[in-house]
């Protein structure tokens, strides 16, 4: 049966080279659209890379404060203090980073100045992100204790200071916005939420100690738990931890609230703006994106419903016969529908090569700077994912319709 | 074998009714083979599409094999169909876009069937038509009495016990349609219940019995 419709398929779309070729291109750029969203999704939250992690780590950006009454509220990233004084000793996580958020810095070299991304963060980043050492090594927590001046560039960058090998930055001396540092290491250019950064320099290496005491500032945490199933217990302790909290004036802020988020509830904690509870609005976000690309496959999917029908018009004397020859409506529905999917399919494979080309030209004019696109397995799972609900969607009504014609008037060739 | 019981038909457009057959009983016996005549547009053709269950009468019943099917269900009447009724057709009907081989294997493929054995029973109902050395051929390379021998192929491939056969040399020329009217006849003779449309009043009388419908209504 299927070698039956495939050789009709094949057939037919041979036959009517214009209008598969039509129906062709209107897959592969709505399919191409829809892969490339896909792969970018893919890229931001599946483990992978130095965030190949993230499947068993959570993190705290952002942190809320009301004052007494809950007239005024305050959202900051946290202080140094909070996460050293109720984050760290945490029991039952694996470790717990503390890092700023990329600021930006002026960097000298001679006449010259260059503005980068600065992070400073502790040992434990490194220990949680898996960055690829190119050059040197990585800060540890004695550099931190010592409070060493040492800096790690990305490739980009140490290229860029230093034109030659990624080795040859290392020992070089930096001027970062006055403060003079050693290149230590160099490490792979990376474009994660958590490790985005051209320049990478020990918390302690701040001009100032101020951080220590702060409970609000520019920090984030990141916690490493030992396996993605402690991921919940771990968000409730969070929870928990923000609640006890004591700000060092309980009368301007009464109480605080953070949470633990993975890198999709943070993403859908800042999009839907869901700040006060556990729940970061995530499944909203996932349902509305999953809306947006049914929608955007609508308007594509009513035209090659259109083309399909007069498609399979030209077929109903096929449909006639087969009627005649004991074809149930819903065999030929599923005839007709398998048609669809093949082409779809084919189109899928075709919209996959272009999305590669199209990934591979986004990632060259670093739209995004450090952003890499991968077209692994799981795009190509979900390309032609897309592509078989694509042609559902635009072959089921067609089908359905044409398979449920009148025999006799099929075969006259009516309607 | 096949009994119609007071049966009518009328096609309704929007402003026009016509009836198209009008209270007609027939019966038609196992192993006859019956000729329908009369002029155009006198209702033959539906009353072969009611015979071979391709259409439902507005009234009366029919009955296969003394079983009434008037309840059943398309499912169930498409079932039946590609169990006991082979259809030729005046324009043949052929589906282009495949061989002679896919082409009358067609009726097996609503059958649980393996696809060897599908193969082997197409093969064989080609060589029976004359036409085994044509399989990979597609339709439009093969003569119109090529092509009719192909339809006869696939009406046969299921070993129905009816044929119906509309018209089956309407197109084509006198020594073709003498080559198709002898297979015909030699599946009658077989024991294949065989029922045809015809203007041709030589082939009718080359039946076993000649239905004349004039006006929707069978006349003596």
């Amino acid at each position: 049966m299927l070698r039956n419709y495939l050789l009709t398929a094949g057939a037919v779309f041979m036959r009517r080279k214009l209008f598969t070729a039509i129906n062709l291109v209107c897959i592969v750029l709505t399919l191409v659209v829809l892969m490339v969203v896909t792969s970018l999704l893919e890229t931001a939250f599946r483990p992978s890379g130095v965030e190949g992690k993230s499947a068993r780590f959570l993190q705290i950006v952002m942190m809320r404060m009301d004052s007494p009454g809950g007239h005024r509220v305050s959202t900051t990233p946290l202080g140094y203090k909070l996460i050293e004084k109720y984050l760290k000793p945490m029991p039952g996580v694996e470790r717990v980073a503390a890092a700023t958020l990329p600021s930006g810095v002026a960097v000298y070299q001679g006449e010259r100045v260059s503005e980068m991304q600065m992070r400073r963060v502790d040992a434990d980043y490194w220990k949680i992100l898996d960055f690829t050492l190119l050059a040197g090594r990585l800060p540890t927590s004695s550099d931190d204790a010592a409070g060493r001046m040492i800096a790690v560039l990305n490739a980009t960058t140490a290229k860029r200071l230093f034109p030659g090998a990624p080795a040859l930055a290392v020992g070089q001396r930096i001027d970062v916005s006055g403060q003079q540092f050693e290149v230590v290491g160099v490490v792979e250019d990376a474009m994660h939420v958590n490790a985005f950064a051209d320049i990478w320099a020990p918390i302690s290496t701040f001009a100032s100690s101020d951080y220590r005491t702060q409970m609000s500032g520019m920090f984030t945490a990141l916690i490493l738990a030992a396996s993605p199933a402690d991921l919940p217990r771990i968000q409730r302790q969070v929870e928990g931890i923000a609640k006890a909290i004591v700000q060092d004036d309980p009368k301007q802020w009464q109480s605080t609230r953070f949470w633990a988020d993975s890198k999709l509830d943070l993403v859908a904690r800042m999009t839907t703006g869901s700040n006060e509870s556990l729940d970061s609005g995530a499944g909203k976000l996932l349902a509305a994106v999953v809306a947006a690309m049914l929608v955007f496959m609508l308007l594509p999917a009513l035209n090659l419903v259109n083309l399909n029908t007069g498609r399979i018009m030209e077929r109903r004397v096929e449909i006639g016969v087969r009627k005649a020859f004991g074809a149930t409506s819903s065999q030929l529905a599923i005839q007709l529908v398998v048609e669809n999917v093949l082409l779809c399919l084919a189109g899928g494979l075709l919209a996959l090569a272009a999305t590669a080309g199209v990934l591979a030209w986004l990632e060259h004019i670093q739209l995004i700077n450090y952003m890499r696109y991968d077209l692994n397995l799981a795009v190509f799972g979900w390309g032609m994912l897309i592509a078989t609900v694509f042609g559902l969607v635009s072959g089921v009504l067609p089908a359905w319709k044409m398979s449920r014609l009148d025999p006799v008037h099929a075969l006259k060739g009516a309607i | 074998m096949i009994r119609l019981n007071k049966v009518s038909k009328t096609y309704r457009t929007d402003k026009v009714e016509t009836l198209a057959v009008k209270e007609i009983d027939l019966h038609v016996q196992k192993g006859e083979f019956v000729a329908m005549m009369g002029p155009s547009g006198c209702g033959k053709s539906t009353l072969l599409n009611l015979i071979g269950l391709l259409d439902r009468p507005g009234e009366g019943s029919i009955e296969v094999e003394g079983i009434p099917i008037t309840r059943y269900r398309d499912k169930q009447v498409a079932r039946l169909r590609n169990s006991t009724f082979g259809f030729i057709f005046q324009s043949f009907h052929l589906i282009p876009d495949l061989r002679v081989i896919d082409n009358v294997e067609l009726p097996l493929l609503y059958r649980s069937m393996p696809a060897g054995e599908r193969r082997r029973l197409a093969r064989e109902a080609l060589e029976k038509v004359g036409l085994g050395a044509r399989m990979d051929h597609f339709p439009n390379q093969l003569s119109g009495g090529q092509q009719q021998r192909v339809a006869i192929a696939r009406a046969i491939v299921g070993q129905p016990q009816v044929l119906l056969a509309d018209e089956p040399t309407g197109n084509l020329d006198s020594k073709m349609g003498a080559e198709v009217m002898d297979i015909l006849l030699g599946l009658n003779a077989e024991g294949t219940t065989v029922v045809m449309v015809t203007h041709d009043e030589h082939e009718a009388r080359r039946t076993s019995r000649i239905v004349r419908v004039f006006d929707g209504q069978l006349v003596a």
